[in-house]
């Protein structure tokens, strides 16, 4: 009983960073209509861009590490958006996709070739703090993570639905043509919502390199799949929806990495993915019927 | 001489890769499920060949069966989610079909020594090839006979009502079923056609490689292997060819000489690729 809390717990609260990774793809999705597949790498070419601070800063302190990685995430998603989406007209679903494929090769290399390929140690914070209550112990640095990730999601959510430009991103992806009559700039609205997807993937790869202690491009590919997991389970374009499965797939995934090992573990998450696309193809909180 | 002849058969293999993505994405299915179906065929190939001591060809048919039954099985679901959401449940599905052969143990002694897949070291000593006494050239030479008469009958279902249904039901799905096209038997029948395709590909390919692990069929294969049709265009088959020659031969084998700075540009030049030619090199309307 313990252990299965404990596993709960820590799943959970590492769930926090897929959920930023599923809102950063549900988000694009919700806007243009078109898949990102670009994104997790963004993230982790951020949290790459943040250990850039101990070029200029020797002794830099953690939080300085991640607000770097917070801006080098946005740079790289305003990058991605001009490369893959600002030119192809839009009458071409798949050239974008493919160009988002390019460019997630592309930031890959560039990270092998700037660190030689070998793994970069990320610092954390709190993490020699552990609370305990009993035998139950919740890791500082992951409550870090954790808390971290709502406050993105907080400040996310306020800006959709309080700011006028959250306006304008809800309204171009609602009805484009009828944005652009009154007025809104669609390219511009595109622009920003990559940069903030960005801003959001850097923060969640600087949150997954300090939890996890070190970071490598072989981590691209596995949270691409886990974070397109986690958007389809939450349904297509739904942001609460991301939330939320990113703390489910987080809590699941930990869950059968206690019971069947870490070599099934990632059967099991597929095998959950399909359960939700034959009884709820819609994804938790996406319309029923699912999304075209 | 051997060096053209081991890049021939990597690009006939590839072209049967692309081929069978080509197939689904006529339908207006984006697929990434082709990688998974080559495995599928790699590994029943291999071990009928290795451990039930039958010949290739039967072999090969047997690959091309299994991969076009898994397809018919994965398409029957599929048709339940559109769009993107099936580019993300066929990475799964894909993921799911790599992650079960690295957890996939079954050998046989066969003499002193024991045969078969072993889950993460992969299927070693796939021998029928060099068992046999054939040469590079005649391996390239087989390898192609299937690539041409894979390219003609696809040729053959463009020019006939077949392809006809297949791309009008990848253009407007409305207007296909309002005219009486059943998109169930439409679409699952091309995941079948494609899955086939690919079983055939993953087959020639455990034989040539005599070595497969889970490694091999990952993501990025299954990326390859739709970028081959969007990036060759989708008005005919030999648009995908021109891709996989053009990615192959000359990316990644033709950049060799530039060291380090080839994976570089790989990614910077799918990227200009999709940017100046959007609807792909051969891409456009049908002459």
């Amino acid at each position: 009983m313990l252990d299965f809390l404990q596993a709960v717990s820590d799943g959970v609260l590492f769930g926090t960073t897929y959920a930023l990774i599923g809102i950063g793809f549900t988000l694009v999705f919700g806007v243009m209509h078109k898949l990102n597949l670009a994104y997790a790498a963004t993230s982790i070419g951020g949290a790459y861009a943040g250990l850039l601070i101990f070029q200029v800063w020797a002794g830099a302190p953690a939080w300085a590490v991640f607000f770097c990685a917070f801006l080098g995430g946005g740079v790289l998603g305003w990058v991605v958006y001009v490369t893959c989406f600002h030119f192809i007209p839009l009458s071409n679903p798949l050239a974008p996709l493919m160009a988002t494929v390019g460019m997630l090769l592309l930031i890959d290399e560039v990270i092998v070739h700037a660190t030689a390929g070998m793994p970069q140690n990320y610092p954390a914070m709190f993490d020699d703090v552990m609370l305990r209550a009993g035998e139950f112990t919740l890791r500082g640095d992951l409550l870090l993570v954790g808390g971290v990730s709502v406050l993105c999601m907080i400040v996310l959510l306020a800006l959709l639905y309080r700011t006028r430009l959250g306006l304008a991103t809800r309204a171009v992806s609602q009805q484009p043509v009828a944005a652009q009559l009154c007025g809104i700039r669609v390219g511009q609205v595109n622009a920003m919502t990559f940069v903030i997807t960005g801003l959001l993937g850097g923060i969640a790869g600087a949150l997954i390199g300090a939890s996890v202690g070190a970071l490598s491009p072989l981590l691209t590919a596995p949270l691409t799949v886990k974070g397109l997991i986690v958007t389809v389970i939450g349904g297509l374009g739904s942001i609460p929806g991301a939330i939320l499965a990113g703390l489910l797939v987080g809590g699941f995934e930990n869950l059968f990495q206690l019971y069947r090992g870490v070599t099934e573990r990632d059967l099991y998450v597929m095998l959950l993915l399909f359960a939700f696309l034959v009884f709820r193809p819609g994804g938790l909180l996406g319309p029923k019927g699912g999304h075209d | 001489m051997d060096f053209y002849y081991g890049l021939a058969q990597t690009v006939g293999v590839h072209t049967l890769l692309g081929l069978s993505a080509y197939i689904v994405l006529l339908t207006g299915q984006v697929t990434l499920a082709q990688a998974g179906f080559f495995a599928i065929g790699a590994y029943t190939a291999g071990m009928l060949t290795v451990l039930a001591g039958w010949h290739l060809v039967p072999a090969i048919g047997a690959g091309a069966l299994t991969g076009a039954a898994t397809a018919c099985a994965v398409g029957f679901p599929a048709l339940r989610v559109k769009g993107l959401m099936l580019v993300v449940a066929t990475l799964a599905f894909g993921e799911g079909v790599r992650l079960f052969f690295f957890n996939f143990d079954y050998q046989v002694a066969k003499g002193e020594i024991k045969v078969g897949p072993v889950g993460g070291e992969g299927f070693r000593q796939i021998r029928f090839f060099q068992e046999n006494g054939w040469t590079t050239g005649e391996v390239m030479l087989f390898i192609w006979a299937f690539v041409i008469l894979v390219m003609a009958a696809l040729w053959w279902f463009d020019r006939s009502r077949y392809g006809a249904v297949l791309r009008a039901v990848g253009e407007d799905e409305v207007a296909a079923q309002s005219v009486g096209v059943n998109l169930t038997a439409v679409k699952v029948s091309a995941m079948t056609v494609g899955g086939a395709v690919a079983g055939i590909g993953g087959a020639l390919y455990a034989h040539y490689t005599t070595h497969i692990e889970h490694a091999n069929f990952n993501v990025l294969l299954a990326t390859f292997a739709i970028a081959y049709p969007i990036v060759g265009g989708l008005s005919n088959v030999f648009g995908t060819l021109a891709a996989v020659i053009f990615v192959q031969a000359f990316l990644i084998e033709g950049l060799r000489d530039l060291g380090d700075w080839r994976n570089l540009l790989f990614g910077a030049l799918i990227v200009l690729a999709m940017n100046l030619r959007p609807q792909g090199l051969f891409g456009g309307r049908r002459a």
